[in-house]
């Protein structure tokens, strides 16, 4: 797998083991992700796929082993310097995770504000990732007011909006019915299409046997193999 | 930083404020309630300082001579007392002068005095000190030293009530600061509590915002002005109490001289009330550090 590294690697990990308390969730895991990759980690319920996000977006640290980011060594970056790696990373939750007392709008500007991007700019690139995911009516409206398929797609929209260089998403269909996940789907390539670097965790087949990429089968914990489709 | 951070952290701070009103009401209301402690602690031991500091000013020493002391050495002898340290000026005065002062203080009664046969009134010093030895500290080791001549018999200066009063001042200052202290560290302890419960019902927004990239800086510092907020606020309440407190006291106790005298109390200086409102502030800020202290924590 190892000499699969593309040109331009975005993510390496060498060796990598997430342990909690006596059980491991990740255990040797070697995996290299190239510059605009589509990239699939595949694999059932338990086997380590959130653990494993977790690590890139820098939402945990691992117990050994080393991850890099664009280069750079997480385990060398100082505390400090984590906010400006985390913006290189949009995230897709499971869970979504909005809040619930912000608007819309709000929500998706929250990662732009935190950057320090001028009030023009924010409202422009808020409303057009908006449009991107067809909410743009909702702009105002709280997420409980929302359906699942449009909470999902606000949370795309909010990963995406501040051009991240990696977009990750986990289990990104896992509760949307067939024209939801489609349309989820649909908007991921778009991304894709337009340069991002993509990482979907799934534990749902018919997610990556239609599509194109590179697909990781994770099993309790480790690398079980790799498909190219 | 800039704009758009600072906007948002001033927003986000506005907002934790009206999500929440009645939690800072108490944290402002246990502000207000510890700076107006600490300021009348502040105010009375001020003002009983200088109501001891105008009584010192009128400290004199009087040294009383033995009846044996030949009036050739008297001369010498208040010029040696006038070269002590802290020694102003030493004036004399003598057994027929003593008399003639007290007839005429006693005016009316004067016959009182017409029985005696001899004059029981010793000869005296009346000593002024330099303004730097008008103080208690000073004092003794001085009365002592002129005590020390053979031809003094006694000296005598204010009255032991005052002595023991200055005594008192002292525990009044300690007391004042201890009290000050607990006061402070409990309201210190109320708004870290604030927060606290503030962070606790925020903390998947706080996590999210620091998962999409928000510096430190960027989370907590709406948290850092709504306490400071509800310091200045409560500092601010608690010197227009105090002011109008002070104002009553003026109106009912000082100016119809109920006892203090010619004795003029007074409010804070401009600097005291800043540093009230400074303290307040504090307080405020030590609640947002404690309880960011755990939350950032890595
Ligand atoms: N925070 C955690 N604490 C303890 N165990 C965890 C935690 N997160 C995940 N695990 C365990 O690690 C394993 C992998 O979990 P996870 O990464 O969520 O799998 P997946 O996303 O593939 O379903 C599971 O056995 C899970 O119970
Ligand atoms: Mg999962």
């Amino acid at each position: 797998m190892l000499d699969d590294a593309g040109p331009d690697p975005v993510v390496q990990m060498y060796h990598v083991y997430k342990r909690y308390g006596s059980q491991d969730a990740l255990h040797d895991i070697n995996l290299i992700v190239s510059k605009n990759d589509f990239l699939f980690i595949a694999g059932p319920s338990g086997a380590g796929k959130t653990s494993l996000l977790r690590l890139i977006f820098m939402g945990e640290e691992v117990s050994r082993g080393q991850i890099l980011i664009n280069g750079i060594n997480l385990q060398r970056v100082r505390r400090t310097k984590l906010p400006l790696l985390r913006r290189n990373i949009g995230v897709v939750f499971q869970d979504f995770r909005l809040i619930n007392s912000y608007t819309v709008y709000e929500n998706i500007a929250l990662v732009i504000e935190a950057a320090g991007r001028q009030r023009r700019y924010i409202q422009k690139k808020v409303r057009q990732v908006l449009r991107m995911v067809g909410l743009e009516d909702r702009i105002y409206t709280f997420p409980p007011k929302l359906s699942g398929g449009e909470q999902q797609r606000v949370a795309l929209a909010r990963a995406a909006v501040g051009d991240p260089l990696i977009l990750l998403a986990d289990e990104p269909t896992g509760n949307l019915d067939t024209d939801c996940a489609d349309m989820v789907f649909d908007l991921l390539k778009q991304l894709h299409l337009r340069g991002s670097t993509i990482i979907v965790a799934t534990h749902d087949r018919r997610l990556f046997e239609k599509a194109q990429g590179r697909i990781v089968l994770l099993n309790n914990g480790r690398i079980e193999g790799e498909i190219r489709s | 930083m800039n704009l758009t951070i600072l906007s948002s952290v001033f927003r986000r701070a506005l907002r934790n404020i009206s999500a929440s009103p009645y939690l800072h009401m108490a944290a402002t209301g246990t502000i207000a309630f510890s700076i107006l402690i600490i300021g009348a602690f502040a105010m009375l031991y001020m003002n009983i300082n200088d109501l001891i500091g105008s009584w010192q000013q009128n400290i004199r020493v009087v040294a009383y001579l033995t009846d044996k002391v030949p009036k050739a050495s008297i001369e010498p002898l208040r010029q040696n007392i006038a070269g002590l340290y802290g020694v102003k000026r030493v004036r004399f005065v003598s057994k027929d002068q003593a008399m003639a002062r007290l007839r005429s203080q006693l005016k009316h009664r004067q016959s009182l005095l017409d029985g005696l046969s001899e004059n029981p009134l010793p000869a005296a010093f009346e000593i002024q000190l330099i303004r730097a030895w008008q103080s208690w500290g000073r004092i003794d080791p001085l009365t002592e030293q002129i005590k020390a001549f053979p031809e003094i018999s006694d000296v005598e200066y204010g009255e032991a009530w005052l002595h023991r009063f200055s005594a008192f001042i002292s525990f009044f200052r300690l007391a004042a600061l201890i009290i000050g202290g607990l006061v402070f560290a409990t309201a210190v302890f109320v708004c870290t509590n604030t927060i606290r419960l503030a962070i606790y019902a925020k903390r998947a927004e706080l996590e999210i915002m620091r998962l999409v990239g928000a510096t430190d800086f960027f989370i907590s510092t709406p948290f850092y002005i709504q306490n400071l907020l509800e310091g200045l606020l409560g500092g601010l309440i608690a010197i227009g109490l105090l002011f109008a407190s002070y104002k009553l006291f003026v109106a009912n106790v000082q100016a119809p001289g109920v006892f203090m005298g010619p004795f003029q109390g007074r409010f804070l200086s401009l600097p005291g009330t800043g540093a009230l409102l400074a303290a307040g502030m504090l307080m405020g800020w030590c609640g947002s550090f404690l309880s960011l202290k755990q939350f950032l924590k890595p």
